[in-house]
C-alpha cells in the first residue's frame, strides 16, 4: 500500500460507512484522490462502488464518516452544492435531457456555474435577465454557445451538436454525458462505468477524454467493470469487496495481490 | 418571435373589439386572462416538469387582494393589480417550501390541498367577504374614463403580449433550458450544479405572478367575486387548458384557453336544449372526458400536431 | 366542556371509519399500480347516490345498498378499462391528470343522472342512539364500524393468507420478476380498481344516512381519504385505518372547538405537515426501499 501525503490529496474520503437496514453497503472506507490522477475503483457486483459514488456526490448521506474536498467538508451538502464545489459525476445509465439538443445540454452545464453565487438575489440574477432578454444576457448566451461548441469538438462529437438528445444511440449518450460533466470544469470527476455498452471507437474516445482531463489536473474516480481497460488507464486502484476496502495500490500491484485475485479477478476469470 | 406575435395578437384584439358584441368582448377578456394564467402554468408544468392543481388559488389571491384594497381602502386597481401579483407571489413563495420538496403524485396532492385551504380561507375570512364575497369592486380608470368591456379586453391581451414575451425569452435562455433539464433528469442536472429547487421556486412564483395579475383584472372586470369563482374546478380547467394546448408550449396556453372558454360557451348553450334536466356545472362531465381523451389520443397537445404538420 | 369534547371524538370516529374505507381503496390502487387515483372519492359518491336514489324509488334499504356497491364496482371497472388502460404507457403526470379527468367527469355525470338536489337514505337499522360514557353514537355507527372491520379483515386475509394475495405482494415488490413468473400485473391493476371502487362505494353507502347524498360529495370525501391514506404512509392498509380515525377525530374536535368551516382546512394542514415532516406516514418505517 502506498501512503499518500495529505498535502497533495484533493478528495478525502474518511471512514465512510453506509448502512441500509441491516446491510453494510460501505464499511469504514478511507482513501484519497490526488489532482491529475485516475483512481480506479474496482470490485465485484455489490461491492459498494455505486453507493460510494452516491455518498461522495451527495446523493446519499453516509451513516458515518465524511468526505471533503481540499479541506472543505462535502458531507451534508446537497448534490448541486457538491457539484458547485467541483465534484461532478456521470451515471451508470446516462441521464439525458430530453427536449434539448446536444449543444443545449452542454450549455445547461456551463450555465449552472454562471448562475452560481449569492448576490444579487436569484430572481434578479437568473429570472429577470433571462426573461427580459437583456443585451448582457444575450451576449452571455452567445458565449455559452461558443464554449459548448469548443467542448463538443474536444469530445469529438461536434457533428452531433444540433441533434435532439432523444435521437442519440447509447454510446453517444455516454459521450455527451462525459462532455457535459467536463463542462462544469470539475476538480473531481466521478465516472460510473463510462465504458460499458460502447463500441471500440467510443471506448478510445472516452479514454482519450479521461487522459485529457487528468492532464488538466482533474482527479478522476473511475468505476469500471472492464478490468483490463481500468488497469491500463488508472494510475492507482482501490479495491472494494462487500463494502470493505481490501486493497489499494498501483494497478500492477493490485492485479498481482492474491487477496484481490481471490475476491474479484478470480471470479471474473472463471 | 413571441414578443412580435404577441403584439400582433394585441393589435388584432384591439381592432375586433369595436365590431364584437360586448358579450363576446367579455369572453375575449376572459380568454386573455386564462391564457395568462396558463402561460405561467405551462412554465411550471410543461417546462419544469412539475404539477400544480391549485393554480386557481393564485388567481383568487390576486383577485381578492386587488378587490379588497379597492373596496376597503379605495386603492386604484392599477396598483391593486401589482399588489395582487405581489401577494400571489409571496403566497407561492411560502408554499414552495412545502410543495417543491415533493414529486409528481405527492406534489399534485399537496398543490390540490393548498389550493383548497386557500379557498377555505376565502370562505372563512369575514373581512374579505366570507362566503358572500365582495361586491361593487371598482373598475380600472384612466383619468375620467372608466374601463368598458373593450378596454378590459385590450388590457388583458396587452398583459398576454407582455407575459408571452417574457416567458418566450425565458424558455429560450439558459433558465428555460435548465428547467427542461430538470424535468428530464433532475438528479443529472443537479450533479452538474443546477440548483433545481431554486429554479423551480422562481418558476412557481412567476406562475403565481401571472395568475395574480390576471385575477386582479378579473375582479375589476366582473365587479363581483366570491369563493366559488376560484374553486378546484377552475384549477382543473387550467390544467385542461394546459393539456389541450400542449404543456410545453406557450402559444398552446393561448389556444388551450380559447378552446376551453369556447367549449364552455357551446356546452352552456347546447346541452340544456338537448338535455333539459342539465343544471349546475354539468360541463365538468365534458371537461373531464375531453381531458382524458386528449391525454390518451394527443398527450402533447394540439400544438404538437400543428408543429408536426408544419415540419411535414 | 369535556362532555362535548367527548361527543366530538365520537362523531369523529364515525366519520373516520368512512374516511378509512375511502383511504383503503386509495391505498389498494396505489400499492398495485403506483397511481394516486384522484377519482377515488367519486366512487363513494356513486355508492351513496345510487343507494339513495334506489331507496327513494321504493327499494328496501339493504338491497339498495347492495346494488349501490355493485354499481360503484362496475364504474370502477369502466374507469380502468376506458381511461387508465389505454394510457398505461404514459408517464406519471399524465396518469394523474387522467384520474383528475375521471373525477370531474364522474361528478358531471352524477349531475346529469341525479341533478343537484340532495337525496336522503334511511338509517340501516332503527333504534335509539347508543350511549357511550356520556356521549352518543347514532345507530348507523355500528354499521359503519362493522363494515370497517369486515373490509379490513378481508383485505388482511387476502394479502396474508391467499396465493393470489401473495402474488400481488410479490408483483408489487418486483414487477419484472413477477412477470417472468407469469403473474398478470394488468389483471391485478383491473381488480384493484374494481375492489377499490366497491370499498369506496360501501363507504358512500354508509355515510349517506348520516350526511345525505349529493353529486358533489365525492371531492370532499376523496380528499379526506387521501389525507387519511397519506397519514398512514400511502402504501399501508393498517395505516389507512389509523389515518382515517385520526383525521376524523381531529377534524371534528377542531371543527367543534373552533368553527365547522375550518374543518377541511385543518385536515389539509395536517396533510401538508405530514407530507413535509413525515412523508413515510405516521406508522411508516423511517427508511424505505427506493
Amino acid at each position: 500500500m502506498t501512503a499518500i501525503p495529505v498535502a497533495t490529496a484533493t478528495l478525502e474520503v474518511r471512514s465512510v460507512t453506509m448502512r441500509f437496514g441491516g446491510v453494510l453497503a460501505v464499511d469504514d472506507v478511507s482513501f484519497s484522490a490526488r489532482t491529475g490522477e485516475v483512481l480506479g475503483v474496482m470490485g465485484p457486483n455489490g461491492a459498494g462502488k455505486t453507493t460510494l459514488f452516491n455518498v461522495i456526490s451527495g446523493v446519499q448521506r453516509p451513516t458515518s464518516g465524511d468526505v471533503s474536498l481540499r479541506g472543505v467538508r462535502l458531507t451534508g451538502r446537497s448534490v448541486e452544492d457538491v457539484a458547485s464545489c467541483g465534484v461532478t459525476r456521470t451515471f451508470q445509465t446516462p441521464v439525458m435531457f430530453w427536449g434539448l439538443t446536444v449543444r443545449e445540454s452542454v450549455e445547461v452545464a456551463l450555465a449552472a456555474r454562471e448562475f452560481g453565487g449569492t448576490y444579487p438575489p436569484a430572481p434578479l440574477r437568473e429570472l429577470a435577465p433571462c426573461g427580459l432578454g437583456s443585451p448582457g444576457r444575450r451576449h452571455a448566451q452567445a458565449a455559452l454557445r461558443e464554449r459548448a461548441d469548443v467542448l463538443l469538438a474536444g469530445a469529438g462529437i461536434a457533428a452531433m451538436a444540433d441533434r435532439a438528445t432523444e435521437s442519440l444511440a447509447f454510446g453517444e449518450e455516454r459521450l455527451l454525458e462525459l462532455a457535459r460533466a467536463l463542462a462544469v470544469e470539475p476538480t473531481v470527476l466521478l465516472l460510473d462505468e463510462p465504458l460499458s455498452g460502447l463500441n471500440p471507437d467510443e471506448v478510445d474516445a472516452v479514454i482519450a477524454s479521461i487522459r485529457a482531463a487528468r492532464t488538466d489536473g482533474v482527479a478522476v474516480l473511475l468505476v469500471e467493470h472492464a478490468v483490463g481497460e481500468l488497469l491500463s488507464v488508472a494510475d492507482r486502484v482501490v479495491v472494494l469487496d462487500h463494502g470493505r476496502m481490501i486493497a489499494e495500490g498501483l494497478p500492477a500491484q493490485v492485479a498481482a495481490d492474491p487477496v484481490v485475485i481471490d475476491a474479484y479477478i478470480g471470479d471474473e476469470l472463471e | 418571435m413571441y414578443g412580435r406575435t404577441g403584439l400582433v395578437l394585441l393589435v388584432v384584439v384591439a381592432a375586433i373589439v369595436w365590431i364584437l358584441p360586448s358579450y363576446y368582448t367579455g369572453l375575449l377578456t376572459l380568454i386573455g386572462l386564462y391564457a395568462l394564467v396558463t402561460i405561467g402554468l405551462n412554465l411550471f408544468m410543461g417546462y419544469a416538469g412539475q404539477v400544480s392543481l391549485g393554480q386557481a388559488a393564485f388567481f383568487g389571491v390576486g383577485a381578492y387582494t386587488s378587490a379588497t384594497f379597492a373596496v376597503k381602502a379605495n386603492i386604484t386597481p392599477w396598483l391593486g393589480m401589482v399588489l395582487g401579483a405581489i401577494v400571489a407571489a409571496l403566497v407561492a413563495y411560502a408554499l414552495s417550501f412545502v410543495a417543491l420538496r415533493l414529486r409528481e403524485n405527492l406534489l399534485a396532492l399537496a398543490t390540490l390541498a393548498l389550493g383548497i385551504v386557500i379557498n377555505v380561507v376565502f370562505n372563512q375570512w369575514d373581512f374579505i367577504g366570507g362566503t358572500s364575497g365582495l361586491k361593487d369592486i371598482p373598475g380600472f380608470t384612466i383619468g375620467s374614463f372608466t374601463f368598458d368591456q373593450r378596454a378590459y379586453a385590450i388590457l388583458a391581451w396587452a398583459l398576454v403580449a407582455v407575459g408571452i414575451w417574457f416567458a418566450g425569452n425565458l424558455v429560450r435562455s439558459s433558465f428555460g433550458r435548465s428547467l427542461i433539464a430538470i424535468s428530464a433528469g433532475e438528479l443529472g442536472a443537479q450533479a452538474l450544479g443546477v440548483h433545481s429547487e431554486r429554479l423551480k421556486r422562481q418558476t412557481f412564483v412567476l406562475s403565481a405572478v401571472y395568475a395574480g395579475a390576471a385575477g386582479a383584472i378579473y375582479a375589476s372586470q366582473a365587479s363581483y367575486i366570491d369563493p366559488t369563482s376560484f374553486s378546484f374546478l377552475l384549477s382543473v380547467n387550467f390544467v385542461l387548458m394546459s393539456v389541450i394546448g400542449g404543456l410545453r408550449s406557450l402559444w398552446g396556453a393561448v389556444i388551450g384557453a380559447t378552446v376551453v372558454v369556447a367549449l364552455g360557451q357551446i356546452l352552456q348553450n347546447v346541452v340544456p336544449v338537448v338535455l333539459p334536466s342539465a343544471r349546475g356545472d354539468f360541463q365538468s362531465f365534458f371537461l373531464g372526458v375531453i381531458l382524458i381523451a386528449m391525454l390518451i389520443l394527443l398527450p402533447r397537445g394540439i400544438t404538437s400536431r400543428l408543429s408536426e404538420a408544419r415540419r411535414a | 366542556m369535556m362532555a362535548s369534547l367527548w361527543q366530538y371524538v365520537l362523531s369523529g370516529v364515525v366519520d373516520g371509519a368512512i374516511f378509512a374505507l375511502v383511504a383503503a381503496g386509495f391505498v389498494l390502487i396505489y400499492q398495485v399500480t403506483g397511481l394516486i387515483n384522484f377519482a377515488q372519492g367519486e366512487f363513494a359518491m356513486i355508492g351513496a347516490m345510487t343507494a339513495a336514489a334506489l331507496a327513494t324509488a321504493g327499494m328496501p334499504t339493504l338491497a339498495a345498498a347492495g346494488i349501490a356497491v355493485l354499481a360503484a364496482a362496475v364504474v370502477g371497472a369502466l374507469c380502468y378499462l376506458l381511461a387508465i388502460r389505454p394510457a398505461r404507457k404514459s408517464t406519471g403526470v399524465t396518469l394523474i391528470f387522467i384520474t383528475l379527468g375521471l373525477d370531474v367527469a364522474l361528478r358531471g355525470l352524477a349531475l346529469f343522472v341525479w341533478g343537484t338536489n340532495p337525496l336522503s337514505l334511511n338509517a340501516f337499522s332503527s333504534g335509539n342512539a347508543i350511549a357511550l360514557f356520556g356521549g352518543a353514537l347514532p345507530p348507523q355507527a355500528m354499521w359503519v364500524l362493522g363494515s370497517d372491520v369486515i373490509v379490513f379483515a378481508a383485505l388482511y386475509l387476502f394479502f396474508r393468507h391467499t396465493y393470489a394475495g401473495t402474488a400481488v405482494r410479490a408483483a408489487v415488490a418486483n414487477p419484472p420478476i413477477a412477470s417472468t413468473f407469469g403473474i398478470p400485473l394488468r389483471t391485478f391493476a383491473f381488480w384493484s380498481f374494481v375492489v377499490a371502487a366497491a370499498i369506496g362505494g360501501l363507504g358512500g353507502v354508509m355515510i349517506a344516512p348520516i350526511t345525505s347524498a349529493t353529486y358533489d360529495m365525492g371531492l370532499t370525501l376523496g380528499l379526506a381519504g387521501f389525507v387519511a391514506a397519506v397519514l398512514g404512509g400511502l402504501d399501508s392498509l393498517p395505516g389507512a385505518l389509523v389515518g382515517g380515525f385520526v383525521l376524523g377525530i381531529v377534524e371534528h374536535v377542531a371543527g367543534g372547538l373552533w368553527s365547522t368551516g375550518w374543518e377541511q382546512g385543518v385536515g389539509f394542514l395536517i396533510l401538508v405537515l405530514v407530507l413535509v415532516l413525515r412523508p413515510q406516514g405516521l406508522l411508516g418505517r423511517a427508511t424505505r426501499r427506493a
